[in-house]
């Protein structure tokens, strides 16, 4: 079964153009849930976002549960459960229905982080079991 | 031969004439019945129906086929609770065999505030003449032992209403009892005449035009389903509607062994078996409005999963066909019938996914306005200006769908 | 699939044998079901001819558990069951014991392999296979299918999507482009005798032939097989002899008077009488990006129009009885179908459409087009259709494993999994209203809003006013839609000058998002949104104790009512609102979900000798129907305005716009209609929904009720419905006073406490 736990980061609601020019701190990765909303994993924790972000909302967050897979994992346990294709880019952010359950992968080259928002999570790790 | 072939009922097809007191658009069952009423019960026989296809070539032909009357404020039940008695003397009245059967109707309940929406619609329908109770989980189970009342694992039942009147009916047979009782009275029934046009004399509709010419009318009716927008725009009537398909689908048939019409208060799937022995099943109407005809396999594998996890012995039951009408659905889940402030249109409309169980009476108080000119008390609910006089009829809660 | 749980193999069963109808039948390697009947001298059916080609339904039988399996498409295995249909009625609807729902459901068995291509062609014959090589050579990536290889074309959908059954599972296949090449089927004899036994078209007698099966004395009428020992007979069929089985065969030559009837006897009949195409997929399929090629897209002749015999085999429908139909005045082709079935049997119309159709053309001069072709082609069962597939989700608050612990009985609600209540209700009650209660309300819809313009997106929203609340303020408000509907509820909480959080119902959070940000765009303004629905946890603490225990948890100084502020409660980051659903003084304490448990068993543990308890919905319906607070969904109607509710108080007219006004300031000038009104009356409750009689007329109905133990008698919602309104009503067939709400403390003097 898989263990899904809290993914915690920072969330960014913020004018598109804002968020295109946001600098984050070097190692931190960012999925772009909308064009007005990021979700931010920091390296470090305690690391926040840069100043001159102009009219965003900006929250702690720790409403998002995942794991990480290796590719296989991933071939094995997620994909079977999805009715869209992957995008073929690296790195890039997927989201929509896995097994029903409205969740996001994060792709990257060697592994893909599964996440869903935390009211989801029973029913996420019951249904990929 | 087997026992299902048609060998009682005969039509008999008339050339169209240039004029009638009153031409109805829309030969399915809705239209055929005011057209029936029209000449059994008013003697207006100079009356035409007019088909752009054959009769029963709409919705008529593509519902579940379930008579029920278990709505949820009193008005809809008076009219339904009717409507499923005029069924229940049909056959004697019209000397045909339509095949109908009164089966009960299970609604399940797997939530606490499904069982309170189904404990109020007991006692509101008691109160209004349609009889329907509630039932324990064991009591469902003994009505239909086919019955898993885990649901699957998911879905609990906690109990369910019982509406002991609902029946089914076979509904191309609907459609040509009505057919032929008008025909034999001298009512015309003209297919494939699609009606492209209104005549109008000043604001008057005063018949129509059809690719055969023009036929003109004291009276048009529109008693079409899934395009009624487009004929109402012929008359500068916009009516609150949407269309939606609607999709159903049945099985092979197997020996007859399964009761009653099983529906639920939550997946919006219902289920009976046909007088073929066919398990008949369908789910609410597609979210997206569109006129399409066409199939989805979502449909399919999400209808198959809720029946399948109230009535695990479908799981291997073969699936034969599937096929989708297009639903007229009205702001507030109800029908819009009669004026339209347009003199001389009338419309009976927004039959939604609840049209079939609707015929004989809308059929039977639309003949009423139309002979007396005067809106009926069981039709004053549902006439087309309670919008603008904010009265709607919201019974969502009662159609099966959302 | 492998489906032993009904048919376990019997003890009869060895290698090389099935089990038909209990008995053993022994098969040959590479024999289908089918084969394995004919080899043992059985007719897999109840007789008609074969084309073992999966075009009739005239081999159907229960296979594995599973009836109308097509025989000729079914492969023999050791111990297979196979339970022939009975001859009248269908097979029987086998019960199925109770579920193992610790597992499961056998849908989810079914493994479903999805893939993409850029070309799907269906038939592996002469032209599909041409057709997927030249795709190929083309560097395109091409999917070939076909039945014979155990990869069944179910129906091609909209994409175009291509559903594909086979033993070891379903393909969902998303192609660019679809190619029809599935042949041509064998027409069927519609003569007299021709549901005998015996009757084979020719291909079949060739495979059966290239089996090693002996076919006996076979005799061929028409175009003969190639191959096959046979006679060939000269002239056209008339009709077939024999008792259960073909004895012989009476065919003719010359017309008129110059006819001469030829009988010759035989054991087996082979039937060339020519080929339709097999376009049942390609039928169903028009308007996608599907071409038909080969003999599938020919248009072959039709046959002569029959004169009598079964024409549809599935069904059991005879010449005589189109004819009945016609003279009903069923003519034309659709017409036809429906009065006499013929066409809607399993193999929907493979087998008689041509002979339909020439028959329908010789009655009526014109050739009509084939009826609409619908899925499914080749057939699935309901859990191959249900494979992989998942239902609503349930959510659960963070809190969910709490709930159960403490004895909760867990129940959805607005799409979550909600206490109902830990078992003793009235306990819960008397915590609220005397001493104090924790209730899980995570579930409330939470947005922020914030930017240079959210100030004027809320006015516009709300019907009541927003600029003048102050930061560290909140206020009630109702969503209106532009019809002036109440379509959902909550709290305005500002935080900044150009900052809110903004509260809503549980099962309309998602609605209200959607709402706000159409608005937003459609208005233009400068505002962001943030969902925080599932990202913050929300506890109630509520009754008179409820700052005792804050304080104890360190909130010195909580908000005054109607106020919010963010501050620490248990070492627990939380934004605290003040205000009151219950009556009681009430504390929502939104926090992330990471630190919920956390805090609730804190709360639990500090308020122990404060009799804590928490509450569930069934309280808290009751505990806030004693204060007339609507519930958006239970008390409300689709075309509930705030003055219907008697909520004019939430709405200012004087605001020159926001959604609904309009509508509002319309129907104001309507006569009154519907009013939700308080009622009370003596216990017992009447049950939610009970009517609302008057004079003898139901003139509405109850919308909640609840048996008030502070105030012992039952207190209520309803509407009133029949003008004008009546004051003396009857529920249950006793009398009930109709009174303006709250039936508790009125003044509102606790909840402010």
């Amino acid at each position: 079964m898989l263990a899904l736990e809290t993914i915690p980061g920072v969330r960014a609601a913020a004018d598109a153009a804002a968020i295109d020019g946001m600098v984050v701190a070097e190692g931190a990765v960012v999925l772009r849930f909308a064009p007005d909303e990021v979700f931010i994993m920091f390296p470090k924790p305690g690391r926040e976002l840069n100043e001159g972000f102009a009219q965003a909302i900006i929250a702690r967050e720790t409403g998002f549960v995942g794991c990480w897979l290796t590719l296989e994992e991933l071939a094995a346990r997620v994909v079977a459960h999805i009715d869209w294709a992957l995008p073929v880019e690296r790195p890039a952010l997927a989201q929509g229905l896995v097994a029903g359950v409205p969740a996001k992968l994060w792709l990257e080259s060697g592994r893909a982080l599964l996440l869903c928002a935390a009211p989801y999570a029973h029913e996420l790790t019951e249904r990929l079991r | 031969m087997n026992e299902f072939v048609e060998t009682i009922l005969a039509l008999e097809w008339h050339k169209p004439k240039p004029a009638y007191d009153v031409v109805i658009i829309g030969g399915g069952g809705h239209g055929l019945a005011t057209a029936y009423y029209l000449a059994t019960r008013h003697g207006i026989t100079n009356v035409a129906v007019l088909e752009a296809n054959y009769i029963g070539s709409g919705n008529s032909g593509r519902n579940t086929t379930i008579i029920r009357a278990n709505y949820g404020i009193p008005e809809s039940i008076r009219f339904y609770q009717h409507s499923l008695e005029l069924y229940g003397t049909l056959e004697d009245e019209t000397g045909c065999w339509i095949m109908h059967s009164t089966k009960g109707l299970l609604w399940l309940a797997h939530t606490e505030s499904a069982m309170r929406a189904e404990r109020a619609r007991c006692l509101l329908n008691q109160a209004c003449g349609a009889e329907t109770v509630m039932v324990t989980p064991e009591e469902a189970r003994s009505i239909c032992p086919q019955l898993d009342l885990s649901g699957g694992g998911r879905y609990p039942v906690l109990g369910a209403s019982y509406h002991v009147g609902a029946a089914t009916a076979r509904h191309d047979r609907v459609v040509w009892a009505y057919a032929q009782g008008a025909m034999r009275k001298g009512v015309d029934v003209l297919q494939h005449t699609p009606v492209t046009g209104l005549l109008r004399d000043g604001e008057r509709v005063v018949g129509v035009e059809t690719p055969n010419g023009p036929i003109s009318a004291g009276l048009v009716l529109s008693a079409v389903g899934g395009n009624v927008s487009t004929v109402a725009a012929m008359a500068d009537v916009r009516l609150p509607i949407r269309t939606h398909p609607l999709q159903a689908f049945v099985t092979n048939a197997y020996a007859l062994g399964f009761g009653p019409i099983i529906s639920d208060t939550e997946l919006f799937c219902y289920v009976s078996q046909t007088a073929r022995g066919q398990m008949l099943m369908g789910a609410e109407f597609d979210p997206q409005p569109s006129y399409s005809l066409g199939s989805s396999y979502n449909f399919l594998q999400s209808c198959s999963a809720k029946v399948t996890h109230l009535l695990p012995f479908l799981r291997d039951l073969r699936i034969l066909r599937q096929w989708t009408g297009i639903c007229d659905i009205s702001t507030d889940f109800s029908p819009i019938m009669g004026e339209t402030g347009v003199p001389g249109f009338l419309v009976t409309t927004g039959w939604g996914t609840w049209g079939f169980k609707a015929i004989p009476a809308g059929g039977e108080q639309m003949a009423e306005l139309i002979a007396t000119g005067r809106t009926p008390a069981m039709l004053e609910p549902f006439r087309l200006d309670r919008f603008a006089r904010e009265l709607p009829m919201a019974d969502q809660g009662s159609t099966g769908t959302r | 699939m492998q489906r032993a749980d009904r048919h376990p193999a019997p003890a009869l069963a060895g290698p090389g044998r099935i089990v038909v109808d209990g008995a053993p039948v022994p098969y040959q390697a590479g024999d289908s079901v089918a084969m394995a009947l004919i080899r043992a001298g059985a007719h897999p059916g109840r007789g008609g001819t074969l084309c073992l080609a999966g075009d009739c339904g005239n081999c159907v039988a229960e296979v594995d558990g599973i009836a109308w399996i097509r025989t000729c498409q079914a492969d023999c295995r050791p111990g297979l069951a196979v339970e022939r249909h009975p001859a009248r009625g269908g097979p029987p609807l086998h019960p199925v014991a109770q579920p193992d729902v610790t597992r499961p459901p056998v849908a989810r068995r079914i493994p479903v392999r999805r893939v993409s291509v850029d070309l799907v062609v269906i038939g592996a014959g002469e032209s599909g296979t041409a057709a997927a090589a030249n795709a190929r050579l083309r560097g395109r990536t091409v999917l070939l299918l076909d039945a014979r290889e155990d990869a069944e074309v179910v129906a091609i959908y909209g994409g175009p999507t291509v559903i594909v059954r086979s033993s070891t599972g379903m393909t969902h296949v998303h192609a660019r482009e679809v190619i029809v090449a599935t042949g041509a089927a064998e027409l069927h004899p519609v003569c007299p005798g021709n549901g005998l036994r015996g009757l084979l078209t020719g291909r079949a007698a060739e495979l059966l032939h290239a089996a090693g099966i002996d076919l006996g004395v076979a005799v061929a009428v028409g175009e003969p097989p190639r191959d096959v020992p046979c006679t060939v007979v000269a002239g056209r069929l008339v009709r077939i002899e024999g008792t259960e089985r073909v004895s012989a065969v009476v065919t003719a030559t010359g017309e008129g008077l110059a006819a001469a009837e030829v009988r010759t006897p035989c054991e087996t009949l082979i039937l060339g009488l020519g080929r339709a195409p097999r376009d049942l997929l390609a039928r169903m399929s028009t308007g996608e990006p599907v071409a038909v090629i080969g003999p599938a897209a020919e248009s072959f002749p039709l046959p002569p129009a029959p004169t009598a015999g079964i024409v549809c085999p599935c069904a059991g429908i005879g010449v005589d009885d189109l004819e009945g139909v016609w003279q009903r005045g069923f003519q034309e082709l659709e017409l036809v179908k429906r009065a006499s079935l013929a066409g809607t049997g399993t193999c929907q119309g493979s087998v008689c459409l041509p002979h339909v159709r020439a028959w329908v053309a010789s009655k009526s001069g014109t050739v009509p087009e084939p009826f609409t072709a619908r899925p499914a082609s080749r057939q699935v069962t309901l859990a191959e259709a249900a494979a992989d597939v998942h239902l609503d989700v349930f959510k659960r608050t963070p809190l969910h494993d709490e709930h159960l612990a403490l004895g909760g009985r867990l129940d959805r609600f607005g799409g979550w999994w909600r206490p109902w209540t830990y078992g003793d209700h009235v306990a819960e009650y008397w915590a609220v209203r005397e001493g104090v209660s924790l209730g899980d309300v995570s579930t409330l819809g939470k947005l922020i809003v914030s930017g240079p313009d959210v100030v004027e997106l809320l006015e516009r929203i709300y019907p009541n006013r927003v600029g003048n609340l102050g930061p560290g303020r909140s206020r009630y408000a109702l969503l209106l839609n532009e019809r002036g509907h109440v379509i959902d509820d909550g709290m305005i909480c500002r935080e900044t000058e150009t900052r809110f959080v903004l509260t809503f119902t549980s099962g309309g959070a998602a609605n209200a998002e959607m709402w706000l940000r159409d608005w937003i765009e459609t208005w233009g303004l400068k505002v962001q949104v943030m969902d925080r629905t599932m990202s913050l946890a929300a506890i109630n603490v509520t009754g008179p104790l409820a700052g005792q225990l804050l304080g104890r948890a360190g909130l010195a100084d909580p908000p005054r009512y109607l106020a919010h502020a963010h501050a620490e409660v248990a070492g627990v980051p939380c934004h605290v609102m003040r205000l009151s659903f219950t009556g009681e003084a009430s504390f929502e304490l939104h926090h992330p979900v990471d630190r919920s448990v956390e805090l609730w068993r804190t709360l639990l543990d500090l308020g122990r000798d404060l009799g804590i308890r928490p509450h569930g919905l069934r309280n808290l319906f009751g505990l806030r129907l004693e204060k007339g607070h609507v519930i958006v969904g239970m008390d409300t109607e689709l075309d509930s305005t705030p003055h219907r509710l008697g909520m004019d108080w939430a709405v200012r007219m004087d605001k020159p716009e926001f959604l609904g006004r309009s509508a509002l300031a319309r129907t104001a000038l309507l006569p009154d209609s519907r009013r939700l009104i308080g009622l009370t009356m003596t216990s017992p409750v009447p049950t939610e929904g009970s009517p609302i009689w008057s004079d003898g007329e139901i003139v509405g109905h109850v919308t909640s009720s609840f048996d008030s133990p502070l105030l012992g008698r039952a207190v209520m919602l309803g509407w009133l419905k029949r003008t004008p309104f009546p004051e003396a009503v009857e529920i249950d067939g006793r009398r009930a006073t109709v009174t303006r709400p709250p039936f508790y403390d009125p003044e509102g003097l606790r909840a402010r406490a």
